[in-house]
């Protein structure tokens, strides 16, 4: 490490060794209640799963378009629209065949809210992350305004749809005790190894990561640059449309405004703490679950739950930082 | 109250915060460091004002620790993107991240919601969301080192030629963008009477929609925020009537910034309107 990054190191420790002198909680205290809250017990740990699947999925998808040189920052929005109509079709349709179907509209209606924002992207030379925000945007309200409205459920007060018979909802694969395993974050894994093999062993990965390294190099070669944009575009929005819906039909059983907590935008933080490898979204989407997932612990013994966003804002900060240093030596 | 004054109020209210960060996103933005990290100065610098506003009780001190917090999140964002030379993108959600987690651990550790805060007057900021823009634009187009910021942001490589530092001339802009940024935050809060961690409510993003939307140039970044100002305003005098049959969603209004944004960027594209610089080195 050089003296810089070592400086960086050094301040964000400071950061949160003072944030945590002033609740009175010691580092030590706080890692073992992190640890505690997400990892000690089989229930606990079965709720930290909860998490890392929309992250570790939604973490693919952001890494499909950041290898492409496309920052889909849109994906929180893709995501909400992902699990709002995925809930809608697995209601319409009962069984099996309803969380199916409700997954592929699910990822549909993502890869439809990531279209706009390569379309600008390729044709009008507008930057993706300036229309994926506005995009993020028009998803909440818009979603926010359908569940207000005509998809509010018929039984509650609130504004949320009707919950999902459980027999449309996708199943555990895993159930001993209060240990369960879903079926979705097996697909999430399924889909990492998936994608991995396809950016790393294949010609359209490799035209795919060409167009990302050097835009103009690769279309000398020959590639298709903005063919293959839009492609990992719609790749990525369909993935992240996939997490909400999955989120929604494995875990949640309806949809709300406040679904999520921010998936979208953990899953960049989990992209870029990946590095360069698709294997490092493994780890990363695990550290993020455990991060969030741990806190409730620390709440309870006074640590405002502030400190996560504190901690996963620094993490995100020096990991690029890093990254970038590895770029420019080439390694 | 006339009714006309009702929606002239109204209006500044709204808009005089956007104005402001719009601002601070055009120096920023001008000298060729992307900024989507308005909203975390904004907000940081709202519960900065609240926090020292409710515990010394002096108004003006309040205000310059909520500039001064802006400031640092604004020089952190220099750190990252031009010591580190991390991704601009990467640092403004970094930032974002960390201003969320900040103030919500800053406001739940130190914040008393019994003792009242000590404000400035609204129009304090009105008037300065007046002036600025034009003083900004003047000393963009008339000064030396108004000059420089516009070059720096067309293109660092050639300025670093002709032995122009890039570097001090984006450290000078984002302090700019921190002071903006901390005035639109202190204004938020000032109007909405209280510190949450909503209440900046994505200004930061309009204000961002608003400088596309305007070209990158004061005047028309300006009036881009006071339309979106006009468009809340109408929101809020349009909540619960009816038009025809149906009520429309308050959803509808907030959207419609985003909405012109987008159209806007279909429209016009911003390849030949973005500064040309941004992003690089």
């Amino acid at each position: 490490m050089s003296g810089r990054l070592i400086a960086l190191a050094f301040g964000i420790f400071v950061l949160i060794a003072a944030a945590l002198v002033s609740t009175q909680v010691s580092p030590v205290t706080a890692g073992k209640l992190l640890f505690e809250g997400s990892l000690g017990s089989p229930e606990r740990i079965s709720q930290t799963l909860v998490l890392v699947t929309p992250l570790l999925i939604a973490g693919i998808a952001v890494f499909v378009a950041l290898q492409a040189g496309l920052f889909n920052i849109g994906a929180e929005g893709q995501l909400l629209l992902g699990a709002m109509c995925g809930v809608v079709v697995a209601q319409k349709v009962p069984g099996f065949f309803g969380w199916v179907l409700g997954a592929i509209v699910g990822m549909a209606a993502g890869a439809a809210w990531a279209y706009p924002a390569v379309w600008i992207k390729v044709w009008r030379g507008g930057h993706e992350v300036i229309s994926t925000i506005m995009l993020n945007n028009i998803a909440l309200l818009l979603c926010g305004a359908l569940v207000r409205g005509p998809l509010k459920g018929t039984q509650s007060e609130s504004a949320t749809t009707d919950p999902l018979p459980a027999g449309s909802m996708v199943p555990n694969l895993l159930q001993s005790g209060d240990l369960r395993i879903n079926l979705a974050l097996v697909v999430g894994l399924v889909l990492l190894f998936g994608v991995a093999r396809f950016l790393l062993r294949s010609v359209g990965g490799f035209e795919l990561r060409a167009t990302g390294a050097n835009p103009t190099a690769a279309a000398f070669a020959g590639v298709e640059t903005k063919r293959v944009m839009v492609r990992a575009m719609l790749v990525s929005g369909a993935l992240a449309g996939l997490a909400g819906a999955f989120q929604a039909l494995a875990y949640e059983g309806r949809f709300y405004p406040d679904f999520s907590p921010g998936y979208g935008f953990d899953a960049l933080g989990v992209a870029l703490l990946a590095g360069s490898s698709p294997y490092g979204l493994l780890p990363a989407a695990l550290v993020f679950g455990i991060l969030s997932s741990g806190s409730a612990l620390l709440t309870i013994e006074g640590v405002p739950k502030g400190i996560v966003g504190i901690l996963l804002g620094l993490l995100i900060a020096f990991f690029a930082a890093v990254r970038y240093r590895e770029v420019r030596s080439g390694g | 109250m006339a009714g006309e004054a009702i929606w002239l109020v109204n209006t500044a209210v709204m808009a005089a915060p956007l104005v402001l960060a719009a601002m601070g996103g055009l120096l920023s933005e001008r000298s060729g460091v992307m900024n989507i990290a308005l909203e975390g100065k904004m907000l940081m610098a709202a519960c900065t004002l609240a926090l020292i506003g409710a515990s010394t009780g002096n108004a003006v001190l309040a205000l310059f620790s909520a500039i001064g917090v802006a400031t640092l999140m604004s020089l952190g964002h220099y750190l990252l993107t031009q010591t580190y030379k991390i991704d601009h993108v990467v640092s403004g959600m970094a930032l974002n991240a960390l201003a969320l987690g900040g103030a919500k651990f800053l406001s739940d550790k130190f914040g008393d919601p019994t003792k009242s805060v000590a404000f400035l007057p609204i129009e304090v900021y009105i008037g300065s969301a007046l002036i600025l823009p034009v003083i900004l634009g003047l000393w963009l187009a008339k000064t030396r080192a108004g000059l420089r910021l516009l070059a720096v942001g067309n293109s660092p490589e050639k300025c670093r030629q002709i032995g122009l530092n890039p570097l001090v001339v984006r450290f000078g802009a984002l302090i700019g963008t921190g002071l903006c940024c901390g005035l639109s935050g202190a204004m938020i809060v000032t109007n909405a009477g209280q510190f949450g961690e909503y209440v900046t409510a994505g200004k930061g993003f309009i204000a961002l929609a608003a400088l596309i939307l305007g070209g990158w140039r004061p005047i028309p970044t300006l009036v881009a925020a006071i339309g979106f100002g006009l468009i809340q305003a109408v929101q809020l005098q349009l909540q619960g009537v009816k038009i025809g049959a149906a009520e429309i969603p308050s959803e509808v209004w907030n959207g419609l910034p985003y909405l012109a944004t987008l159209v806007a960027l279909i429209v016009l594209g911003s390849k030949s309107r973005a500064p040309a610089g941004m992003g690089q080195h």
